[in-house]
């Protein structure tokens, strides 16, 4: 039996967190991530805000780049002459606007143990803000199940697909959590528990006033593709432990540090605010950071 | 072992000896070595070939399978199975009442039905893990079945000798109490309570002559199915009964409820909260539609995330309503075809998805496009790709409720949908409760 691949509602900050993959073997075995919460994700069905877009290929052979923005961070889109019909559909359009996609996982290991995230799409469509609302809700109850099951598989001393079925979770996704329980070390629920209250909360005006107070209107500029993170060395971990230390330091309220309070104090590290963006797109990329609304940042 | 069990090997000795040794001392010299040596009984049976001046090699070699490569046509097969159902049934043959064994068998390949045609040669039970030797297989519906007869032999195994992949294991199939929702093809023994939508008396035509049953609708609060009964339980439309012992038999792909006069019937109070209206569907997740593999008229509503192929403007034989591409029917050849419009939607829900399958009028409906416009559109760019485009333009990315019966096929589940409507969320009111449960928990 050939099974359709589902379509996973995942955020983004969930999805680029992805560390571990699954290479399907053999011809037609399908290929997974699988994300910290336990999504075993070959097919994702986005909405959100396409901020940036760009044909890096040629007329001839196009290859569109572009990001995806969604409550909790960004999604890597590429596009090719081998995804024809996401390709055309993307060559109309233009940022800013709500798009939706249905697409595949695609990864990118420059060495072992790395592992960077993106999306190949195979539909994109034009739609309005009441999908991407919609999109965002229903994304909050999928993660908030797999953060049910994840507390369920961290009470077994070691978690079975069965014995996560018998409480009444899907089998795929017993499937990844167990794996996920497996490859990764204190996942801490507790910070996506408080990603999804922050998503809700962007979908409900009277909180708008709460999340969006101290917004800055210079946002820096989001990071160049993933590949370019390659060359990461010892000195930019070094900065960006500075900046997270920092960003957990200012998270006084729990809604994520204001990013003038960061540039502040970054400046007395001797660090300036071009620095400092390129830091806090790198943290945005791997997933350790999130912006839960414009203009602040906040640890996962 | 005992000496029932013995004898067929004990004949199957002696014709490789050529029959030139008494099935006396044969079977002297196998129990001894089976019950005092304990040896296994493939050694057994070698050694006392070898002893008695015969070639071991003669013996019947039972070529060990797996399920999946049991093709229908074995006529000896050896399998390290897993029991996972084993089911009494009594039958008659020659005017003669024996009870037989049936139920799955299961290895690290998949499960398969068996039948074991003799209860007490074959104490099968659920969740033993057993060496089954010269069983042979045949088909049936035309999927193979094993069976278990005359020549069959079976040596327990340790539990830990056959893995099975996650999640398929002994299945809860003993004497269970289900709901509606949760009726399985093959389940035995259910017991469940429901109310009785509807009843019928009907006759089947049979080699013994007419019989009457009793077929309708049967509800709980999960959902409805379809039922036959096979004696007269004096059922009557709004009982609210206890059904015990029923089984649950697929028909077209949707479990339905079977039970005869070994089950027992009784009126309850109503366990159904009273402005609770039965008769209406359901909604059901899909990943729940994909435990039982198919349902009676239910609800799914997820994102339409891919218009499939065959989607649009499509062309049907006029003889046989087929499906006709390039001006052929697979049937009728050359066929001047029929126009019709379709869709095939993959409606998703972020755990599951389903093909439902939309008819020309509900296609008409959703899309605010007639088949004649359809037809005249196509004309005009000469492409019928422009309808399909439509289609995909007006459902892509949107969420979509549909209603109907639900089956699976090699693909997966597919819905034939009786009603389909296109549903505005109510998102921030949902946001909210599921914002104030968050906090509340906190």
């Amino acid at each position: 039996m050939i099974v359709r691949e589902v379509a996973w509602r995942i955020f983004a900050a969930e999805y680029n967190s992805s560390r571990l993959e699954i290479k399907g073997e053999g011809e037609r075995a399908p290929s997974y991530i699988v994300s910290p919460l336990g999504a075993m994700v070959n097919r994702v069905f986005l909405v959100g805000v396409l901020t940036d877009l760009e044909n890096i290929g040629t007329g001839d052979e196009p290859l569109w780049k572009g990001r995806l923005q969604d409550p909790t961070g960004n999604f890597y889109v590429s596009s090719g002459q081998y995804q024809p019909e996401a390709t055309a559909a993307l060559s109309k359009m233009e940022a800013p606007a709500f798009i939706a996609m249905v697409g595949k996982t695609r990864t990118y290991s420059p060495e072992e143990g790395v592992l960077y995230v993106s999306i190949r799409p195979e539909k994109v469509r034009l739609v309005e803000a009441r999908e991407r609302d919609h999109w965002v809700l229903e994304t909050c109850k999928a993660t908030l199940k797999r953060i049910d099951a994840m507390t369920d598989a961290k009470e077994m001393s070691a978690p079975t697909v069965d014995e996560l079925m018998r409480l009444g979770h899907s089998r795929s996704l017993a499937e990844g959590v167990v794996k996920a329980t497996g490859h990764y070390q204190d996942v801490d629920l507790s910070r996506y528990r408080a990603m999804v209250v922050d998503a809700l909360k962007f979908l409900l005006p009277e909180y708008q006033s709460e999340l969006e107070s101290d917004v800055p209107t210079e946002l820096g500029q989001r990071p160049e593709e993933v590949e370019d993170e390659e060359e990461a060395e010892a000195a930019e971990e070094e900065k960006e432990d500075k900046v997270l230390t920092i960003i957990t330091k200012l998270d006084k309220s729990g809604k994520g540090a204001a990013w003038d309070e960061i540039v502040e104090e970054v400046k007395r590290l001797g660090m300036d605010r071009t620095v400092l963006e390129e830091v806090t797109n790198s943290l945005l990329d791997k997933g350790l950071i999130y912006e839960p609304v414009l203009g602040r940042m906040k640890r996962i | 072992m005992e000496k029932e069990e013995i004898a067929p090997h004990v004949s199957e000795i002696s014709r490789v000896l050529g029959n030139k040794v008494s099935e006396e001392q044969i079977e002297k010299e196998l129990d001894t070595y089976l019950n005092l040596y304990r040896v296994s009984l493939e050694t057994a049976k070698r050694s006392v070939v070898r002893k008695l001046g015969g070639d071991p090699n003669a013996l019947n070699k039972g070529v060990q399978k797996k399920l999946s490569e049991l093709t229908g046509s074995e006529q000896s097969v050896d399998l390290l199975v897993k029991v996972l159902s084993a089911n009494r049934k009594e039958i008659e043959q020659n005017g003669e009442l024996r009870t037989l064994i049936y139920g799955l068998f299961a290895d690290e390949t998949g499960t398969m039905p068996y039948t074991a045609w003799d209860a007490d040669r074959f104490a099968l039970e659920r969740g033993q893990v057993l060496l089954v030797r010269n069983a042979y297989t045949k088909e049936w519906n035309g999927k193979p079945q094993l069976n278990l007869g005359t020549r069959a032999t079976i040596e327990p195994q340790p539990v830990d000798s056959v893995k099975l992949p996650d999640g398929m294991d002994v299945p809860v199939y003993g004497p269970t109490t289900a709901k509606v929702a949760e009726l399985i093809e093959g389940m035995n023994s259910v017991t469940l309570t429901v109310k009785i939508l509807s009843v019928e008396t009907r006759k089947i035509e049979s080699q013994e002559g007419s019989k009457t049953f009793f077929s309708g609708m049967l509800a709980d609060e999960t959902g409805r199915a379809q039922f036959s009964a096979w004696h007269d339980f004096n059922l009557k439309k709004d009982d609210i009964v206890q059904i015990r012992g029923a089984y649950v038999r697929s028909w077209k792909g949707i479990p339905q409820l079977n039970f005869g006069e070994r089950a027992e019937v009784s009126r309850v109070r109503s366990p159904f909260p009273a402005d609770l209206d039965l008769s209406k569907p359901k909604i059901r997740a899909i990943t729940e539609l994909e435990a039982v593999g198919g349902a009676f008229d239910v609800l799914v509503s997820g994102v339409v995330v891919d218009v499939k192929k065959g989607s649009g403007l499509i062309q049907r034989c006029p003889q046989c309503n087929r499906l006709v591409q390039n001006k052929l029917c697979r049937l009728h050849g050359k066929v001047e075809g029929q126009y019709d419009l379709r869709i095939k939607a993959v409606v998703d829900d972020g755990a599951g998805s389903i093909t439902a399958v939309l008819n020309k009028d509900i296609t008409e409906a959703l899309v605010g496009i007639t088949l004649e416009q359809a037809i005249k559109e196509a004309r005009e760019v000469m492409d019928p790709e422009v309808v399909k485009e439509k289609i995909e333009e007006r459902l892509l990315a949107k969420p979509l409720e549909v209603r109907g019966n639900v089956i699976s096929d090699d693909y997966g589940l597919m819905m034939i949908v009786s009603e389909a409507r296109m549903f505005v969320p109510e998102v921030r009111a949902e946001a909210a409760n599921l914002l104030s449960e968050l906090e509340g928990a906190q």
